[in-house]
């Protein structure tokens, strides 16, 4: 069989500020189409290396290749498939909106009409054709942070790297640029960083917890969605076996259980069959006290590994 | 190539829109007519020696406020990373800050060819000095803005850049006087890392290899210590 080649790969990458060791072999992979999410609290050395991966740093030890382009070899050829959004938003404040975007993209390479047709696509997209003519730096953050990512994507890179891209974000900006982030996939490969729990797990498909700059463990985030359900009736004995019959019930599995109220998690195969639960479980003649999505349990899992490691 | 061509014409665009630029410009063409009038009126002859030395004095307080900005203030705003992040070579980024200063300088330069144009409607002024002399201002300028922003690329602070290339310009200004208190050999060494010793030859219409290769080497290290300075840290 084969598999496909990963578009990032990391290999005991290592980072030392003086004494200091900031990132300590970490290693992995990025696949096409996938949101690699990069969890850890502040200091835990997420930026440090999104910023190798961005060609600003030089890594101390070990290797970063983006399509096959070693950073240590082929820099340039790494950066040109590449698209990041440092933290922060950090722009020229004298440059207009379209000069600026336009300025990024020749440097990215785009010329003549491919310029234009990027700039146009990234305006629209991000929604500042409003404030196209207008300096950066008399911009909102909020506006801020929309160009950041417009000239992250001007020329469609296969991977694009976005630094805390929701920070000082109100939450309607929130969701804007996580759905956006959702759109870019699968076409485009992300890798995000966040220090906000519910940040990644919206958003990412696997999620790399860092602790210390050492890479604690990799998870694929539920693709499938899981419900938590309450029921309360007489043969409470029989539910389960009754719940595995429901259309678009994968695995059912029972969770404290007692007396005549019982707890299951239900994966299921899609999210269609999220409506038909609710009419199953009263047809099969048991009241329903709850029924809530939930996704990856990832604050339980982030919380009790880097409470071990501290 | 490509980035070079964009990155000057943001660099240059930039450059020229700043209050620096229209500062620096407009009280360098005003000292330098005070000093051609008075020249002038002074020693009766027409003569630019004296002005082309008063410009590359100017040059030594002027350049370090052209480049003291150019990668000083792309570390405070954090605009380095973003660019740094982009296919363009260092090199090509060094290139495009070096042409850009050197068009602001170039033009307040040819400013100043009013004075020989006035000499050669009132008189019959010998030309040669005054094209090497502005051949060795604009050798000595360019020197001048590889070494400034060499010193830009190693800080964050503006002041802190200018300074430091002030220092160092009037330290290599002035280097062929230490010839005289140090032993042989190194008071040759002293006298040949002076810029004094290898601009005057200019300004007064003597064109010599060694002075030539002085000039480039000059810039040229400057440039690659810049480029060395912005290395992936």
């Amino acid at each position: 069989m084969q598999t496909a080649a990963p578009i990032v790969e990391v290999r005991s990458l290592a980072k030392d500020y003086g004494a200091q060791r900031a990132v300590d072999n970490v290693s992995f992979n990025i696949m096409q189409g996938e949101i690699l999410g990069l969890l850890g609290p502040n200091g835990s050395g997420k930026s440090t290396i999104l910023r190798i991966l961005a060609g600003y740093l030089a890594p101390s030890e070990g290797s970063v290749t983006i399509l096959g382009f070693d950073h240590a070899t082929d820099s340039a050829e790494a950066r040109r498939c590449l698209g990041y959004v440092p933290e922060d938003a950090n722009l020229y404040p004298q440059m207009l909106v379209s000069e600026f975007l336009s300025f990024m993209g020749g440097l990215k390479g785009l010329r003549g009409s491919a310029l234009r047709s990027g700039l146009a696509r990234v305006i629209e997209e991000l929604n500042l054709g409003s404030v196209a003519r207008r300096a950066i730096g008399k911009l909102s953050h909020g506006y801020r942070q929309r160009v950041a990512i417009a000239q992250a994507l001007i020329n469609r890179p296969p991977l694009v790297i976005f630094d805390e891209p929701t920070n000082g974000l109100d939450p309607h900006q929130i969701i804007e640029v996580r759905e956006l982030v959702r759109r870019l996939a699968p076409d485009q490969t992300i890798l995000i960083t966040s220090h906000v729990l519910g940040e990644i797990e919206r958003i990412a498909t696997r999620v790399a917890v860092l602790l210390n700059g050492k890479l604690l463990t990799e998870r694929v985030a539920a693709t499938a969605p899981r419900v938590i359900l309450r029921i309360q009736g007489l043969h409470l004995e029989k539910a389960e076996a009754l719940l595995t019959l429901i259309a678009g019930v994968t695995n059912v599995q029972a969770r404290s259980p007692g007396g005549f109220t019982n707890n299951y998690e239900l994966t299921l195969q899609s999210a269609e069959f999220l409506p038909g639960i609710a009419p199953a479980v009263l047809a099969a003649g048991y009241a329903l006290l709850e029924l809530r999505e939930i996704h990856l349990d990832l604050e339980a899992a982030f919380l009790a590994l880097t409470g071990s490691e501290r | 190539m490509g980035s070079f061509r964009v990155l000057l014409a943001k660099e240059t665009k930039a450059l020229f829109i700043s209050p620096i630029a229209a500062v620096v410009i407009t009280v360098f063409i005003l000292l330098m007519g005070y000093t051609f009038t008075s020249w002038l009126f002074v020693s009766q002859s027409a003569s630019l020696v004296r002005v082309m030395y008063q410009a590359a004095v100017l040059l030594l307080v002027f350049v370090p406020v052209i480049t003291m900005r150019a990668f000083a203030e792309e570390r405070r705003h954090g605009t380095l990373e973003l660019l740094l992040s982009t296919p363009a070579a260092e090199f090509a980024i060094v290139a495009a800050k070096f042409g850009a200063c050197m068009a602001v300088i170039l033009t307040m330069l040819s400013l100043t060819l009013v004075y020989p144009a006035v000499l050669q409607y009132f008189s019959e002024p010998d030309w040669g000095p005054v094209y090497s002399g502005y051949l060795g201002l604009s050798l000595l300028a360019a020197a001048l803005v590889a070494l400034g922003l060499w010193l830009s690329a190693l800080t964050s602070n503006q002041i802190v850049a200018a300074i430091g290339s002030m220092g160092l310009f009037l330290l290599l200004w002035v280097g062929d006087s230490l010839g005289n208190l140090l032993p042989d050999p190194f008071d040759v060494l002293a006298v040949n890392a002076s810029l004094i010793a290898h601009f005057t030859p200019f300004s007064v219409g003597a064109l010599y290899l060694s002075d030539f290769g002085y000039f480039v080497t000059v810039i040229l290290l400057g440039l690659f210590a810049c480029v060395r300075a912005l290395a992936r840290p």
